[in-house]
């Protein structure tokens, strides 16, 4: 019977008439299995004559000195009690900065994402921290060889452990798909107050501790299950051209 | 696959929709929100080559999509389910013709796309998020339905006619 209804010519149109097929879905899948490598890729190479320019670039590194200055006071603060915790101090692992040109935007919409213009070729690995002027962007996600993607902190799928260093009040800030994320503090009753700079948490495992995120806009003492806040980000994704990538 | 060779030039327009999508010009957004780029290529498809044709069409734009998104929500259902709803408009319902009824099946389209994606976001996210996403949803997918829908007379109805007239 078998024989009879698959006989070898048959198979053989069989598979010539699906082969094509097999390959067209067994190359989607490969492109979404990389996440877009490749395709992203080849995106990179035909925009690249309308990257954005240097001018953005050098306003970043100067944001980043400043940054930098607020970051001192934090830092020895900070230092005095990693002192007490010696392998606890990650920033030491933390070595160069990898600047790179923002490719493609999504900030609004569904996706809350950013397409940078370098990749696995420059160091750049999952996980990384993105730092735009003055603060925190956001993480990398996944990363193609010429290219990377962002995870912005607007986004839904972002948390970050953050914490107030005035007086080291712990929260998670929650991206919620609006330009000011949420803070949720972590104590029922925290002593901050609206204008308190909110950075990195020194427990966090996934980004180095005190870079700044942005300031307290408001806060909801009586929310529950616990005291809430809003958020505005020193680094709006939305102005950004230019990115600094933080390189394990 | 016959008919893919015959329709090669909008078969390969769709490879346009993810980099269209990942170049999101600002132009055509309001407030960082942009048409929906894979509902305005599989309307016109989809109504002209069928049920089976549409589906497969869906799947295949869900899968490039998703690669070029963060992890989380998969559009492979919505499209799926427009390529289906839209393939039997086109094969057993009155011919789609004028640029208002393009116009309000493309904004349909967008709101189906867009609700499941939100309902994927709800699910994944239920335990962290309740009232802080419904604005922003909401407003996401009203702005997006209206862009798409505001340029599906342009774009998809130009795509329908070129794939009756059998230029591409």
């Amino acid at each position: 019977m078998r024989a009879r209804f698959f006989g070898a010519s048959q198979r053989g149109r069989l598979l010539r008439r699906f082969f094509p097929w097999f390959c067209l879905t067994g190359a989607l899948f490969v492109v979404r299995l990389t996440k877009g490598a490749g395709f992203t890729d080849i995106y990179a190479f035909l925009t690249r004559p309308f990257w954005p320019g240097q001018a953005q670039r050098v306003w970043i590194q100067s944001a980043l000195n400043a940054e930098h200055q607020a970051k001192l006071n934090l830092l020895q603060q900070e230092n005095k009690r990693l002192k007490m915790l010696l392998s606890l101090d990650r920033n030491s692992v933390r070595q160069g900065l990898v600047s790179a040109a923002v490719i493609s935007r999504r900030q609004g919409g569904w996706w809350h994402q950013l397409e940078i213009g370098k990749g696995l070729l420059s160091g750049i690995a999952k996980d990384d921290i993105v730092i735009g002027p003055g603060g925190l962007v956001g993480r990398i996600t996944s990363v193609t060889p010429s290219t990377a993607r962002v995870l912005l902190l607007t986004s839904p799928s972002s948390r970050v452990a953050v914490w107030i260093s005035r007086n080291q009040q712990h929260g998670m800030l929650l991206g919620t798909g609006t330009n000011r994320p949420q803070l949720v503090f972590l104590n029922s009753e925290p002593e901050v107050l609206p204008g308190d700079l909110v950075s990195t948490s020194p427990v966090s495992s996934l980004v180095p501790p005190n870079v700044p995120v942005g300031v307290i806009q408001s806060i909801d003492f009586d929310a529950l299950p616990s005291p809430n806040g809003r958020v505005q980000l020193i680094a709006a994704p939305e102005l950004i051209d230019w990115v600094q990538i933080k390189t394990r | 696959m016959a008919k893919l060779k015959r329709r090669s030039v909008f078969w390969l327009s769709g490879l346009l929709v993810p980099f269209v999508t990942l170049l999101s010009p600002k132009w055509l957004s309001l407030a960082g929100v942009g048409p929906c780029w894979a509902v305005l290529w599989l309307l016109p498809w989809s109504l002209e080559e069928g049920i089976i044709s549409a589906v497969i069409s869906g799947f295949f734009l869900g899968l490039i999509l998703d690669a070029i998104s963060i992890d989380g929500p998969t559009l492979i259902p919505g499209l799926v389910v427009l390529g289906f709803w839209w393939g039997w408009l086109g094969r057993y319902g009155s011919e789609i013709e004028g640029t208002l009824n393009l116009g309000l099946l493309a904004w349909l389209g967008s709101v189906i796309y867009s609700l499941s994606i939100w309902l994927q976001i709800s699910f994944i996210h239920s335990a962290f998020l309740n009232n802080p996403i419904s604005g922003w949803a909401w407003q996401t997918l009203l702005i997006q339905a209206t862009l798409t829908a505001v340029l599906a007379p342009l774009i998809s109805s130009w795509f329908l006619l070129r794939l009756r007239d059998r230029k591409f």
